[in-house]
């Protein structure tokens, strides 16, 4: 036998369990917010993931991704959701999302970006209806188009004063847990970076001729919100960050984070969605292998021609 | 690199992937009593003795078959009787029998023809585990004007080139200078970098020294550069000036199974078993041992022999080697972002391509992939596949 005899000690099941570490802070805060819906929301979006991976990869179980992929899609709820949407997200991720794509590793795109994705547009009255509820008050995302919303300021942003999904509830919380990522080296740090910087630089270049009729005039010229708010820090440390969706050389990553983050504010700027991270992140998953064909495989040297005889 | 500065690369991963785990960088080199037989293998050789032959200590035993491309000798480390010449030359030693008394050469008045012949008739090859001839990379046609003495040590665990550095610069010196003369080449340099892993592959001590890429196929010499490593240039320096053969090495003995684990000047043929007791190791706890460094080594017995290119002995825990199950690939490319070479490792595998050839094996690819897949064995079949199709 050869070597290599040593190993890494990161592993597979290390990594899950490393994201959902990263993802109890926010978990924790959106319980504190919320109380008792948003445990509910928790247990039965990951009942309903761990179900359907039972069901269909029994063996995989214990990599514990699918957990992984049930608590992310909590964070990307609206703090309204009934527990049996919340099961009905995590059965989506793991059934549509990445099941019938061969299970770990093989699916395109982000279970969980692609569940709360498909469900805002199967079920658009829980996802737009009353919108964000904090401490039973119902307001408007302050990236929605809608007349009367307000611009928040800096702490409210930071501290989580701000309408928004689950994850949303204290969006340091979210940075914390991120934080916790880059240094266990759990996730390329390339790709938060990359990806909230390109979304300052396009917020504070924007031109103000550019946004649509019924844009909230606060959204020029100010970065803040639109790092702060919607699923930006969601997206930028949880989502684009999933390896199996993500470009696999380290270059590349960079350029799929700013492709996200174009996407992101192309959205936020051009569609009537109050956010666009989620769909963004889609977006990148899919520009994934053309990231791959010419970063990874260009290096490969195509085999020599057959020499000609005479 | 500072310890702070290199926890703080680590944890921006600017750093390598692989740790160089050094826990034995301070233990002097400690020569091994001779064991009581040493059996040198025959691979490629014919035995110049016969089974029952009395022998003197560093005697001529074996040497290349009539036509080979290369010469290569063996001597005995042991004087004695000769016991068996079937695929190994056994030697039973006697302790009265002395090695021959040491010349003394001025290094200053040997030509180049005097130095090849010296390191050819000395057996000295590549102690870095190639084991090619050296006095042949003496006689390269090739221009050479740097000579570079590989003291890279980056194996994880592997101090003993830095020992024979650190107490025996001036022998290196002296057969690095010897070198110099040989192919008259104009600046040498000792390398010991070992701040990343791989460093010590040949041409990468080439590409950060000298800025030159050695291309695919080829060799150092064939960009002006002539690698020795660090133990060969001292071997090489004994056999000129002193007119002692290749008969010990200096090796390092290491992991959790040991008690003494250290640097050991052993005799080149003595049993893995042998060397592992005088260094307390703990039969019951030692789940593998390797011959060579824990990332390119390979699995031995204990009934196997110190060669000259066994650059270390490894008696690993069950702990230090335990395997995982094997999980799916999550597509991260840590493989990718590790591979020395920038080898697009996971398509390889799937699609192999002439690309398999440039990789050499050192494992790194395999060491960081948290799905614990077999990465280094894939490529070695890839490649094994891509030669015969070649």
């Amino acid at each position: 036998m050869k070597g290599p005899f040593l190993r890494s000690p990161q592993s597979t099941r290390g990594l899950m369990i490393q994201v959902l570490i990263a993802a109890t802070p926010a978990l924790i805060a959106a319980v504190v917010r919320l109380g008792a819906p948003a445990a509910a929301m928790i247990v039965s979006a990951v009942a309903g993931a761990v179900a359907i991976e039972a069901l269909v990869h029994r063996r995989q179980l214990g990599d514990g991704s699918a957990v992984v992929s049930g608590v992310i899609v909590v964070l990307l709820l609206p703090a309204t959701t009934p527990p049996w949407l919340a099961a009905l997200a995590g059965a989506t991720a793991i059934g549509l999302g990445k099941a019938p794509w061969g299970g770990l590793g093989k699916n395109p795109f982000n279970p969980a970006a692609l569940a709360r994705a498909v469900l805002m547009v199967v079920l658009p009255a829980h996802f737009f209806a009353p919108m964000w509820r904090w401490d039973a008050v119902t307001a408007a995302s302050p990236l929605s188009k809608e007349v009367g919303a307000t611009a928040p300021g800096w702490s409210a942003l930071i501290l989580g004063d701000v309408p928004g999904c689950v994850g949303q509830a204290a969006p340091w919380t979210i940075v914390l847990g991120g934080l916790i990522l880059v240094v266990l080296r759990t996730i390329d740090w390339r790709v938060p970076l990359a990806y909230l910087s390109t979304i300052a630089l396009i917020a504070v270049v924007l031109p103000g001729g550019a946004r649509v009729a019924g844009h909230a005039p606060w959204l020029i010229g100010d970065p803040s919100i639109h790092l702060f708010a919607g699923g930006t820090l969601i997206a930028a440390f949880f989502l684009l960050t999933d390896p199996v969706t993500a470009p696999m050389s380290a270059t590349a990553r960079v350029g799929f984070a700013a492709v996200a983050a174009t996407a992101t504010m192309a959205i936020r700027q051009f569609t009537p969605y109050p956010d666009g991270a989620v769909l963004a992140v889609l977006v990148a998953n899919a520009c994934t292998p053309w990231f791959d064909r010419v970063t990874v495989e260009r290096r490969i040297t195509p085999p020599r021609a057959k020499r000609s005889r005479g | 690199m500072s310890k702070l500065g290199e926890r703080l690369a680590t944890l921006l991963g600017l750093s390598a992937p692989v740790p160089t785990r050094k826990y034995t960088r301070d233990a002097a080199i400690v020569v091994l009593p001779p064991p009581a037989q040493v059996r040198l293998a025959l691979t490629g050789l014919e035995a110049v003795v016969a089974a029952g032959d009395e022998v003197a200590a560093h005697a001529l035993v074996a040497r290349s078959v009539p036509g080979a491309r290369w010469q290569r000798r063996i001597h005995t480390p042991l004087g004695g009787r000769v016991e068996s010449i079937a695929g190994a030359v056994v030697v039973r030693g006697a302790p009265t029998s002395a090695a021959a008394a040491a010349v003394h050469r001025d290094p200053a008045t040997l030509d180049r023809d005097a130095i090849v012949t010296a390191a050819r008739d000395a057996g000295i090859v590549g102690l870095g585990g190639g084991m090619f001839p050296t006095y042949a990379k003496l006689t390269a046609t090739h221009p050479i004007d740097t000579v570079l003495v590989n003291g890279c040590e980056s194996e994880p665990y592997f101090t003993c080139d830095h020992r024979v550095l650190a107490e025996h610069r001036d022998e290196v010196e002296c057969g690095m200078a010897l070198a110099v003369r040989a192919v008259g080449a104009t600046s040498s340099a000792v390398i010991d970098r070992e701040d990343y892993y791989p460093a010590g592959y040949e041409r990468f001590v080439v590409r950060d020294r000298l800025g030159r890429e050695v291309p695919p196929r080829h060799l150092p010499r064939d960009v002006g550069a002539l690698v020795l490593n660090v133990q060969s240039a001292r071997a090489l320096h004994r056999a000129v000036c002193l007119g002692e053969p290749l008969v010990s090495r200096v090796i390092t003995v290491a992991g959790g199974a040991i008690a003494r684990p250290g640097n050991y000047q052993v005799l080149i043929g003595t049993a893995v078993d042998e060397v592992l007791a005088a260094c307390g190791a703990d039969a019951t706890s030692a789940a593998m041992i390797i011959a060579g460094g824990p990332m390119m080594g390979h699995q031995i017995s204990a009934g196997d022999t110190i060669a000259a290119g066994t650059g270390g002995l490894l008696a690993m825990t069950a702990a230090e080697v335990a395997a995982r199950v094997e999980q799916p690939c999550i597509r991260c490319g840590r493989c990718v972002d590790a591979c020395p070479v920038g080898l697009p490792v996971p398509l390889l595998i799937e699609r192999p391509g002439p690309d398999v050839l440039t990789c050499f094996g050192c494992g790194a690819c395999q060491y960081v992939c948290p799905s614990a897949i077999p990465l280094a064995a894939l490529m070695r079949a890839a490649s094994a596949r891509e030669i015969r199709w070649d």
